[in-house]
């Protein structure tokens, strides 16, 4: 009878047994609607250029696959790997972040931010996201008291920090606001106290201010960054992104346009649609019924995320989890919020559903890692 | 299960997120909902203006970069129909008037459907500046006409090379509707002929495209989105030399008029001399360095669309078909430049040896041939020449021994070696070559008679296969049919070793859509003779003595074979009702054995090989390495 009993739960606790079917499910359904968004927001400019229709929604479907690939494999490896090689991990890609600096590295729009790799890019900030979660997870695991001191809590701050300023001076803005949420989020439920967090609070308003002051921020930035704040500016001007995205998502009304009938969207008023402004897609031809429907999958995905790090069985997968829903809120938050005009247009992607291969194999390696620590919540 | 404290904290964290996703779909709902009117008639406002530039075609250069094509801007007036509206009956006599157009010619340049309504239709190239300035200082004489600097094609050798060149023109409504031209709008000028056709999307290059927001009332307010410059077509290379196409061109067209002033050896009378063409190719790799066809054309006549009447004088019969590529569409019996081949094959079905001895006598009729009227298949020379080797039967010729060599052929039927062999020195079919139309030629075949009549049974009335057929063959007669172009396939085959290539007129494209090193074309030497290098070797020196002391010598007379190897085979092809075809086919190189040229003549209704074509072979040779150039003066055959 015990040992029958014994089998029994040791069959019942086979990882593979404890999936998260409705993580899953919100991965690929966002992933999926990503693919329908892309060909719209790119049919008709490649048309005008006598490419294929569906050249981009191929790329993205290639990494997809690869994205699904690695999801695989990472979940195969029990989590806690990941915290044994955390140092290498995060210095690997700090190293790589230097690397991108220099003839290595490719420079677009000004700024300086992937390799080329035989015909891939290959994003560091993208990945560094993932590795400052594992890193700052691995070292506030090992924290054994309750609360954090301010010295434990300056230390995780340190080890965000050297990432933020490498990516800051891409320049990156978007990245940095993500690594820094990453950051608060793991600090909360790592134990930080409200009065140590308002230290941080401080002195990055502090440092942010110099940089200004120094110049280190380009023009363009700026522009985009007070344009936000000042809404009666030209077509032409820097504000005219966000005006041009407003007019697309709210003139999409409750039901929306029809897909592949937004005329913002097929005559091509709002830049980069296919990757930062992919929501004004949804948002015209799906109208405020889309919009919601893609936000309550996004609030589905976090919950989901924020479930596993309440589940995890030790507070390493805790940290990590917490992280990662952090990463997928803030960078939701952020892009939904800049075509909306409620956030200034710093250059985030909207997690599954934008164009871009690093963004999404980064995001599939962060379900990846909720997945095994979902299997493996049993001790 | 985590302790009670990190879920609290993590809760706490949630209800951030909450916070986010309500002050979102706040937004949204004002946006959305609340807004949406507002922001509808906005977007309705939007609309946009594509205004598109023409971007030049790729040029189009020789091995030394030497530009063949190019581009230059031309002021062209152009009139937007639906802004004319009814006003053409005043505005297009006044243009008509100033640009000394007549009217009716306007007209049928508007009257077109290659066009949107919308837009604007080029009427004249090349107006005069005071035209221009006139037109744009005077907008509200001409409502709806404006002028434009366009790039159109130009020719900085003029005729030179014109059917490898070919011509543009604007896309025509069946090409539209051809899923290969994808893309492509009506009025679009896109190739119509030789490489301008055959790499058409790589010429072509993108327009520029300027989007202009617009305002419900028309009014500009101002680009957006980025602009796409206009990018040039990539330059396409090609393995023509300017130097040799020219010598060659010369030489063809030397060698034609002096032919006109000679009598035709079999016939009487002066030879016609109408028509030929010229190949100078790389037997190595199928490069093909010079390829003339004469009659030529202007490929100017055509940069800004060719006038109707224009274009009925060069297809009207009396013109010769100008547009026609003689050394590609041509079709011909090669006569005796099918020898080499013939004997090939018959060195390698044993039906010769490089050592056996062949009667040459006068007439040659088949051994089955024994009753009612025998059917005598005549030498060129009513002399019996006696016995004498395969190598000799070439030098001298010798039709008598390749009509024994048909028959012999005619008995190893249905295995057909023959046809097979002349199947892989490429006869029969297309070469591949990178240029639009050409012809595949005929090996004919017992099944091919078969179809053929069945196809058209007036023009082929036999159904059956007589060892005529095979005997004709032998000497190049017969339903047996090629390019000029095959033949230098084939000779560049024996000279190279036994590589038949894929021949081939353009090297590289290079331009802004490619990487730095550009992208190579060489079609690869994929075919294989099924003859021993030996074999090879055998015809090479056969063909060496043809120049020296056999059929081609009266044209080589004094030429520096110390200096320069030159091996070659005449030929003199029958075709009923015209004068004689002259064929010269040679292999030249600094070293003997060692060929870099593979040159082929051909002169419709020139007479006997050596007359017109041996001439203008030697000549181009003497141009391309240098030496004094002869004048292409005819000869007369040994005979």
């Amino acid at each position: 009878m015990d040992l029958i009993a014994g089998r029994t739960w040791s069959i019942e606790r086979r990882p593979i047994r404890h999936l998260d079917p409705v993580l899953i499910f919100v991965t690929l359904a966002l992933s999926v609607i990503g693919l329908f968004l892309i060909y719209s927001a790119t049919h008709a400019s490649l048309a005008a250029q006598h490419l294929d229709l569906s050249l981009y929604v191929k790329k993205q479907v290639t990494a997809l696959t690869l994205g699904t690939i690695l999801l695989l494999l990472v979940m195969t490896f029990d989590y806690r790997f990941a915290k044994v090689y955390a140092g290498i991990i995060y210095g690997a890609l700090v190293l790589l972040l230097i690397l991108v600096r220099t003839p290595f590295g490719t420079t677009s729009a000004g700024a300086q931010r992937w390799f080329q790799l035989a015909g891939f890019q290959f994003t560091p900030s993208e990945y560094m996201k993932l590795g400052l979660i594992i890193m700052l997870a691995a070292y506030l695991s090992e924290v054994k008291s309750q609360d954090l001191s301010l010295e434990q809590v300056l230390r995780a701050t340190l080890l965000a920090a050297i990432p933020m300023v490498l990516v800051f001076i891409q320049p990156d803005v978007g990245t940095t606001i993500v690594l820094a949420a990453i950051l608060v989020g793991i600090l909360v439920v790592a134990g930080a106290r409200p009065k140590q967090l308002a230290v941080l609070a401080l002195s990055a308003l502090i440092l942010l201010f110099g940089a200004f002051q120094l110049g280190v921020v380009k023009d363009y930035q700026l522009q985009r960054l007070t344009g936000f704040l000042d809404s009666n500016n030209d077509p032409q001007g820097a504000n005219y992104n966000k005006q041009q995205s407003e007019i697309g998502i709210g003139s999409g009304g409750i039901t929306g346009t029809g897909y592949l009938h937004g005329t913002q969207t097929n005559l091509d008023f709002i830049p980069e649609q296919h990757t930062d402004f992919i929501f004004t897609v949804v948002g015209e031809e799906f109208g405020f019924v889309g919009a919601v429907v893609m936000l309550l999958l996004f609030a589905i995905l976090i919950w989901r995320a924020f479930r596993i790090a309440t589940l995890s069985k030790d507070p390493f997968g805790t940290y990590v989890a917490a992280g990662i829903g952090s990463m997928f809120a803030i960078q939701m938050f952020v892009n939904v919020g800049m075509t909306i005009g409620i956030m200034p247009i710093t250059g985030i992607p909207l997690p599954f559903v934008s164009y871009g291969g690093s963004s999404l194999l980064a995001n599939f390696l962060a379900v990846g890692l909720l997945l095994n620590i979902h299997m493996r919540r049993f001790k | 299960m985590t302790e009670g404290r990190t879920v609290a904290r993590v809760r706490f964290l949630a209800l951030f997120v909450v916070v986010m996703f309500v002050a979102l779909s706040a937004r949204l709902w004002f946006l959305q909902v609340l807004a949406s009117d507002q922001f509808r008639s906005q977007a309705s406002r939007n609309s946009v203006r594509v205004v598109q530039t023409v971007a030049p075609r790729g040029k189009i250069v020789d091995d030394h970069n030497n530009v063949l094509v190019g581009n230059r801007p031309s002021l062209t007036v152009l009139v937007n129909r639906q802004r004319l509206g009814s006003q053409s009956s005043v505005v297009l006599p006044r243009l008509s008037s100033l640009l000394k157009i007549p009217e009716w010619q306007l007209r049928q340049s508007l009257n077109t459907d290659q066009y949107y309504s919308y837009t604007p239709v080029p009427v004249a190239f090349d107006v005069s500046k005071p035209q221009w300035l006139y037109i744009e200082s005077n907008q509200s004489l001409f409502p709806g006409v404006s002028v434009e600097s366009l790039p159109v094609r130009t020719y900085p050798n003029g005729r030179t090379a014109a059917h490898v060149l070919g011509y543009t023109g604007q896309i025509s409504s069946q090409q539209l509707k051809d899923p290969a031209y994808a893309g492509y709008e009506p009025g679009d000028i896109v190739g119509k002929a030789g490489v301008e056709q055959v790499y058409e999307k790589y010429l072509q290059g993108t327009k520029g495209v300027r989007k202009y927001l617009v305002d419900a009332s028309g009014q500009n307010l101002g680009p957006i989105g980025t602009e796409q410059e206009p990018v040039q077509g990539e330059t396409l290379h090609l393995t023509l030399d300017l130097k040799a196409q020219q010598i060659a061109e010369e030489s063809l067209k030397l060698g034609m008029q002096n032919a006109r002033n000679f009598v035709d050896s079999s016939q009487g009378g002066l030879l016609k001399a109408n028509a030929g063409a010229v190949l100078v190719m790389d037997p190595n790799t199928g490069a093909i360095v010079a390829m003339a066809s004469s009659p030529s054309y202007d490929p100017r006549l055509f940069t800004g669309g060719i006038t109707q009447q224009q274009l009925d004088k060069l297809t009207s019969p009396g013109s010769n078909q100008p547009l026609i590529d003689r050394a590609i569409q041509g079709l011909y019996p090669p006569g005796s430049t099918y020898k080499p081949f013939v004997a090939a094959a018959a060195l390698q079905t044993g039906i010769a040896t490089e050592n056996g001895q062949y009667e040459c006598p006068a007439t040659y009729t088949a051994p089955s041939d024994t009753t009612g009227q025998q059917t005598v298949f005549h030498n060129w020379t009513t002399q019996n020449l006696g016995l004498m080797s395969l190598s000799e039967a070439l030098i001298q010729s010798c039709d008598t021994v390749f009509y024994k060599f048909g028959w012999d052929f005619y008995q190893k039927s249905p295995a057909e070696p023959l046809q097979r062999d002349l199947g892989a020195f490429g006869f029969g079919k297309p070469t591949l070559v990178d240029l639009p139309n050409e012809q595949p030629g005929v090996v004919p075949t017992p099944e091919w008679l078969h179809k053929m009549h069945r196809q058209n049974p007036t023009a082929f009335p036999r159904n059956t296969w007589y060892p005529g057929d095979d005997i004709q063959m032998g000497i190049g007669q017969g339903d047996t049919l090629v390019t000029p172009l095959q033949i230098a396939t084939a000779y560049s085959a024996i000279a190279n070793g036994g590589k038949v290539c894929q021949p081939h007129v353009a090297s590289e494209l290079t331009g802004p859509g490619l990487s730095k090193k550009g992208k190579p074309i060489d079609p690869p030497c994929r075919g294989r003779l099924p003859f021993t290098a030996g074999q090879l070797s055998y015809i090479r020196s056969a063909l060496t003595q043809v120049p020296v002391r056999g059929t081609a010598a009266p044209a080589f007379q004094q030429f520096p074979f110390s200096q320069v190897w030159v091996a070659g085979k005449t030929g003199t092809a029958e075709k009923i009702g015209q004068q004689n075809y002259s064929w010269f086919a040679a292999m030249t190189g600094k070293t003997q054995n060692h060929a870099d040229y593979v040159i082929v003549s051909l002169v419709e209704q020139g007479g006997h090989g050596a007359t017109t074509s041996a001439p203008i072979v030697r000549r181009v040779i003497e141009g391309l390495y240098g030496l004094n150039l002869s004048a292409a003066n005819p000869s007369a055959p040994n005979d």
